[in-house]
């Protein structure tokens, strides 16, 4: 029978630290998730798991019980990749190269005009959208993420950010705005 | 016709309009929102969402594994002081409460019942004192009486030890009366009857003949009797005679 969170959080808290493990086990796949749609990237991903588990277990004595685990880590994590995106954003937005790299930020933009084949173009609009969502503010990308990616409703996305609901609604809402701007001119070339 | 704007329009996309019947019968009727309405689903559902890159089973351990080694070990919470202290605190607290019941109880009772003794008028209150040494010196004569012929024949003596056990109650406070008024004469045939009634309450449950004239010899019951007699009829003659001035009278008094 599979140990409840709360009796694994207890046993931690008793000392067990190894107890943790479950917990990592059971949780790192969704954490990992989230943290990709808002970091973008493996690697940063990869750092905001282990800062979520890290911060989890650090706050863990003042888990109060009022969501549950499984919202509690997720929340932490979608913060977490936040944290990781607020601070490499100035250096890493949406550069334009000769090549497209996710892992350095680094966007190739194609000429759409030359490219007939539909499937380059259709690659080639992704990566335009990927350059539309690395000009959003960290706050407008996590909870347009986590309101179109992750189906997490405007209370959610509050909370999750620690801001009023209708300021998450606000930060949606320019997000799309802003993506919508960005990628009018793909649908008048296509 | 009121169009619906960009914000409304996402809301409804999200599903969070605040009625969303109405904007749908909105685009319904308005070729423009709806137009705008298919613009604005083409834009966002071609924004999906982030292929993730698959992890192994195992990717819980090895998370658990790059971040073991910076992980503190909890301490076990130690129970403070004030735990250990609380089922104490608990009982104080129920003791105080009792006894704060019992003080206040106390004090209402005492407000409630009228009392003799704290009677303000000492003439009333020797009036009182009077009376209740009357019917005593009464009973306590009746008893002496019927002890003094008791065992001759085959009358029991269960009711003289059941109306010695009362009498010796009263007797008590009777003559912790007297020593409180300084009758000292009174205390001492109040003594003396005391000791009789204490012997009385005590005896078996029939007593032989033999017994009772134990009793009656060496508590001389007579003589007990005589001293009563006296008495009473001094409680009858002047009942309201100070307890200040010196008396004269050798043996009882009032």
């Amino acid at each position: 029978m599979e140990e409840s969170d709360d009796s694994i959080r207890r046993a931690i808290l008793s000392g067990e630290k190894d107890a943790y493990k479950v917990l990592v086990a059971r949780y790192s796949q969704v954490v990992f998730r989230v943290a990709y749609r808002i970091t973008g990237n493996e690697s940063d991903a990869e750092e905001a798991v282990q800062e979520a588990f890290l911060r989890g277990y650090q706050k863990l004595a003042h888990f109060e019980g009022r969501s549950s685990m499984a919202t509690w880590f997720y929340r932490i994590a979608a913060n977490c990749a936040l944290d990781i995106v607020s601070r490499r954003r100035p250096e890493t937005q949406g550069r334009l190269a000769e090549e497209n790299d996710p892992e350095r930020g680094e966007l190739q933009l194609a000429d759409i005009k030359a490219g007939p084949d539909r499937l380059l173009l259709s690659r080639e609009i992704e990566a335009a959208r990927q350059a539309a969502m690395s000009g959003l503010t960290p706050t407008e990308r996590t909870a347009f993420v986590l309101r179109h990616m992750e189906d997490r409703s405007t209370e959610e996305i509050a909370a999750t950010l620690n801001i009023a609901p209708n300021s998450a609604k606000q930060a949606v809402f320019r997000a799309v705005q802003k993506l919508r701007r960005q990628l009018a001119p793909l649908w008048i070339n296509t | 016709m009121k169009h619906l704007n960009e914000v409304e329009l996402i809301e409804h996309y999200y599903e969070e309009s605040a009625g969303p019947a109405d904007c749908e019968r909105h685009l319904k009727a308005c070729a423009a929102c709806a137009k705008h309405y298919a613009e604005l689903r083409r834009d966002l559902d071609g924004v999906k969402p982030l292929a993730t890159p698959v992890r192994g089973e195992d990717y819980g351990q090895q998370v658990w594994q790059s971040i073991r080694g910076s992980l503190p070990v909890y301490e076990k919470p130690k129970p403070s002081w004030i735990q250990l202290w609380r089922p104490l605190g608990w009982a104080a607290a129920c003791a105080l409460l009792v006894a704060v019941a019992f003080v206040a109880g106390r004090h209402w009772e005492r407000k409630q019942t009228p009392s003799v003794a704290v009677s303000a008028d000492p003439q009333a209150r020797q009036r009182v004192v009077v009376v209740v040494l009357g019917d005593h010196l009464d009973r306590s004569e009746r008893l002496l009486v019927e002890l003094n012929h008791a065992g001759s024949n085959d009358m029991s003596a269960m009711p003289l030890r059941d109306e010695a056990r009362e009498l010796l109650a009263n007797n008590r406070l009777v003559r912790q009366s007297a020593i409180q008024a300084g009758d000292l004469n009174v205390e001492a045939s109040l003594d003396r009857l005391e000791r009789l009634l204490v012997e009385l309450a005590n005896q078996p449950d029939e007593p032989s003949e033999v017994d009772l004239n134990r009793l009656r010899q060496e508590m001389n019951t007579d003589g007990l009797l005589f001293d009563i007699r006296i008495l009473r009829s001094r409680v009858r003659a002047r009942p309201l005679e100070p307890q200040d001035a010196p008396k004269a009278t050798k043996g009882v008094s009032l």
